[in-house]
């Protein structure tokens, strides 16, 4: 089709093109990004080892249990993974509508008073300014800031899909143009309703659980799928299998996801017509679940030996499977028969890795692994240091949710027995936390060696060097 | 409005029939507008679902007339106030739980936790409610009744496993001073009865106010009483009864 | 507080007529129509169906499965 020669060579510059206005909003954000995912795994780490030896850093207030744990979530969340995905989200909304990467001076402004933002939230929690409202912990000034930058990003990525040079909606895009419309909404309805005067008594904890369970299913999910559905196939060279399938998922995603957030005070005192809302909206999470996995699978089939040369296929791959059982883990979870077990448990903590990490996070690693080198015009500088990468961060999580998940469900049915002394129970689940230390040490590693080649990478960059090694497949001279 | 356009090459032939692919910027405009409008009225439903309707439904829960005269929940006192946010800025909310389930659910009522489950009602003096979701710890709704000793709290704060040996709970000891006894002639406020071997030799170990604070929020922690028959408890009565 | 219920649901009402009608131009402006042609948006001339767009820094090109042509009927 098309005389090649030169339609060809137009695609290859439009397509540097655009990566070249990607380059440093996208790389900032990005490099931000690792930065936060350092700072998290630390408090991370201390926060883990808190739990089975509480002695450790017991001396001062500002290392509580109490202020590192949210300290390590929200460094994680608005952090590591909103801010690389937000890099992702204008990356790939700038390729597929083919144009560039509109608002670029302030997307960078976006990104340097963010990382003050983050910066001065979980300093106010770590020296006691928590809300302690899971997920909304920063306190409502530094909410407020944030709330207002989500703004100019939705604003680039709305200008982004309106100048699009694509008639085709892709899948890609109705995800994104999901996230970016939801989320501001999210973030500032539900700090308006959790701090302001809206909601207080038990009405505060359905708005605040409508807002969390939410973050994951309408900001980091839509995200994440929409970097599947591009990389998944775009890697392996193979169209998705079943376009319709995908357009079901959005829609039906879109209209149950965010009812399901009430399933996480199942029991509770609140009306019990809520929590029903919940348990109903997560069961027909099914649907959409269910069309994303058999799409990604089928599409897939045949091609499962190119995980073996693809970085970004490989942390993909991981995550999209990583989805499917979370999600089917979570509709499980919100029965009732289950749900009085594992409720209050560390089966919950182990639930919500299972989407924020094995899902989320890898997902962002394998977009970063495809998108960096091509916005920094550089080649990754070791293949074992990414296989380690890969191994240590996967199978570490994998030992996480195994671990934890045995040991709060033995908790759950522990607790359900007034029989067992509550101290039995305590001592029941130390080793589960401690093979959970020993995940998070496995994982930081990962993370080490993933920020050394991210900043080896920008480092060569930056001094202009290594670009011989540029391979013609990220653009390098034939 | 053509230089709204930032594509690098301009417009691309369809490969299929060679019409032009250039849509005109005000109609693309308004596609993005109807999806816009789609994808926000679903998340704006389940805002108005399972925010506005419980908060409209629970907000207008009054406090009641209890059989003795006092009017439930009774408003907690300015240092028990003090000491939730206490309670909130040390994040005891990631290990402990307020929330009572009800009976046929869960081991809450016969640990003893409460003599019946939680109702919207019991929180509905509270601007923020700490609910929780993780019981690393027992659930406090009702420690104030389960433990009154003021004594008893301190030192569990100081080093839980005082009290609780074996506990996991992690030590408060920045929530004490320890003040030198010479030279004292009376005895501080909010001195902590240390048994013999983990006293600080020569020195009391005193509740600073924060401290105090938050063990009055704990013995505040009583919600047990029983309510009237027909009090509006925010909830459908079976699902108290079962 | 009427007004801002009257808000709330009345943008209820709103976005749910829009939600409607986004949905009704979807399927007029034909995003449901030629569903197939629409998911090779993502390949051009210059990275083609059936080529790999990805691989480790230690697996030269040439070592790289063979492009398959499946699926690029044109
Ligand atoms: C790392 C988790 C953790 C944190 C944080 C924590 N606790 Fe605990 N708490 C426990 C555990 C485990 C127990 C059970 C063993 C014991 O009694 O010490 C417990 C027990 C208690 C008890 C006794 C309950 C009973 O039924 O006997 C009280 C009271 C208590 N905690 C108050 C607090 C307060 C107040 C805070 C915040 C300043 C707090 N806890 C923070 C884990 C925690």
């Amino acid at each position: 089709m098309g005389d090649s020669e030169t339609d060809l060579e137009r695609d290859a510059q439009s397509r540097k093109a655009i990566d070249a206005s990607a380059r440093l909003p996208v790389v900032f954000m990005m490099a931000s990004g690792v930065f936060w995912l350092l700072f998290g795994t630390v408090l991370a780490f201390i926060a883990s080892f808190k739990l089975h030896s509480p002695w450790f850093l017991a001396d001062q207030a500002w290392l509580t249990f109490g202020r590192v744990r949210p300290a390590h979530l929200n460094t994680m969340i608005y952090g590591w993974a909103s801010m690389t995905g937000i890099g992702v989200l204008l990356w790939l909304q700038a390729r597929l509508s083919r144009v560039r990467v509109p608002l670029r001076k302030s997307l960078i402004a976006v990104g340097v008073v963010w990382n003050f933002a983050v910066l001065a939230g979980t300093v106010a929690i770590l020296a006691g300014g928590s809300t302690s409202v899971e997920w909304l912990e920063f306190p409502p000034w530094v909410a407020a800031i944030l709330g207002a930058l989500f703004v100019v990003v939705m604003a680039a990525s709305v200008l982004t899909f309106v100048r699009r040079n694509v008639e085709h909606v892709y899948v890609s895009q109705w995800y994104l143009f999901g996230a970016v419309f939801w989320f501001p909404f999210l973030y500032i309805a539900g700090n308006l309703v959790i701090h302001g005067t809206g909601a207080s008594g038990v009405a505060e904890a359905t708005a605040n659980w409508w807002y969390a369970h939410n973050v994951l299913g309408i900001w980091f999910t839509p995200i994440g799928l929409a970097a599947a559905y591009y990389f998944i196939p775009k890697v392996i060279g193979r169209p998705i299998h079943s376009y319709y399938l995908s357009l079901l998922g959005f829609w039906t995603l879109a209209l149950f996801y965010n009812w399901a957030g009430t399933h996480h005070l199942i029991g509770g005192p609140i009306p019990l017509w809520v929590q029903t809302v919940g348990i109903v909206a997560s069961m027909m999470m099914f649907i959409p679940v269910i069309t994303v996995a058999i799409n990604h699978h089928m599409t897939m089939v045949g091609h499962f030996d190119k995980l073996e040369y693809s970085p970004t296929l490989r942390f993909i791959v991981f995550g999209a499977m990583s989805y499917t059982l979370v999600s089917v883990q979570g509709s499980l979870t919100a029965l009732r028969v289950v749900n009085e077990t594992t409720h209050f448990t560390h089966y919950t903590i182990a639930h919500a890795h299972l989407g924020m990490y094995a899902f989320v996070t890898m997902v962002l690693f394998g977009s970063m692994y495809y998108i960096l080198p091509r916005l920094t015009g550089r080649e990754w500088s070791s293949g074992p240091l990414i296989r380690a990468h890969f191994w240590t961060t996967g199978l570490g999580m994998v030992l996480y949710w195994v671990g934890l998940t045995i040991g709060g469900w033995i908790q759950g049915q522990m607790l359900k027995n007034p029989d067992i002394a509550f101290i039995e129970i305590v001592q029941t689940t130390l080793p589960y936390l401690w093979s959970r230390s020993f995940a998070a040490a496995l994982m930081s590693v990962g993370h080490f060696i993933f920020a050394y080649l991210v900043g080896r990478m920008l480092y060569e960059w930056a001094t202009d060097r290594g670009k011989d090694r540029l391979p013609p497949m990220l653009g390098g001279d034939q | 409005m053509s230089d709204t356009r930032s594509h690098p090459d301009g417009p691309r032939p369809d490969d299929d029939d060679g019409r032009q692919v250039w849509l005109t910027p005000p109609e693309s405009m308004q596609h993005s507008l109807f999806i816009a409008a789609g994808v926000l009225a679903t998340v704006i439903a389940s805002y108005v679902g399972l925010v506005a309707i419980p908060n409209w439904q629970v907000n207008r829960l009054e406090p009641v007339m209890l059989d003795n005269g006092e009017t439930y929940p009774a408003e907690r006192s300015e240092l028990a106030q003090k000491g939730k946010d206490v309670y909130i800025d040390l994040g005891c909310v990631y290990c402990h739980s307020q929330q009572v389930r009800q009976n046929d659910f869960g081991g809450d009522l016969s640990r003893g936790w409460g003599m019946r489950s939680s109702v919207p009602l019991d929180y509905t003096r509270e601007e923020t409610p700490v609910l929780g979701t993780m019981r690393t710890g027992p659930d406090l709704r009702n420690i104030g009744g389960r433990q009154p000793s003021r004594q008893w709290h301190y030192l569990h704060l100081y080093n839980p496993r005082i009290t609780s040996p074996g506990s996991t709970m992690p030590p408060f000891r920045f929530l004490f001073d320890t003040v030198p006894i010479e030279g004292r002639t009376n005895v501080p406020v909010g001195r902590v009865d240390m048994p013999e071997e983990h006293s600080v030799p020569g020195h009391y170990v005193v509740a600073t106010d924060r401290a105090r604070a938050l063990v009055e929020y704990l013995l505040s922690l009583d919600h047990d009483q029983t309510l009237p028959e027909n009090a509006n408890r925010g909830t459908d009565p079976e699902q108290v009864d079962r | 507080m009427t007004l801002i219920y009257g808000l709330i649901w009345g943008s209820w009402v709103v976005f749910g007529i829009a939600t409607v009608w986004a949905f009704a131009w979807a399927v007029r402006s034909g995003q449901f129509r030629q569903v197939s042609k629409g998911s090779k948006v993502l390949f051009d001339e210059d990275e083609p169906v059936g080529e790999m767009t990805d691989a480790f820094p230690d697996v030269p090109d040439d070592q790289l499965p063979d492009p398959d042509n499946e699926g690029n009927d044109g």
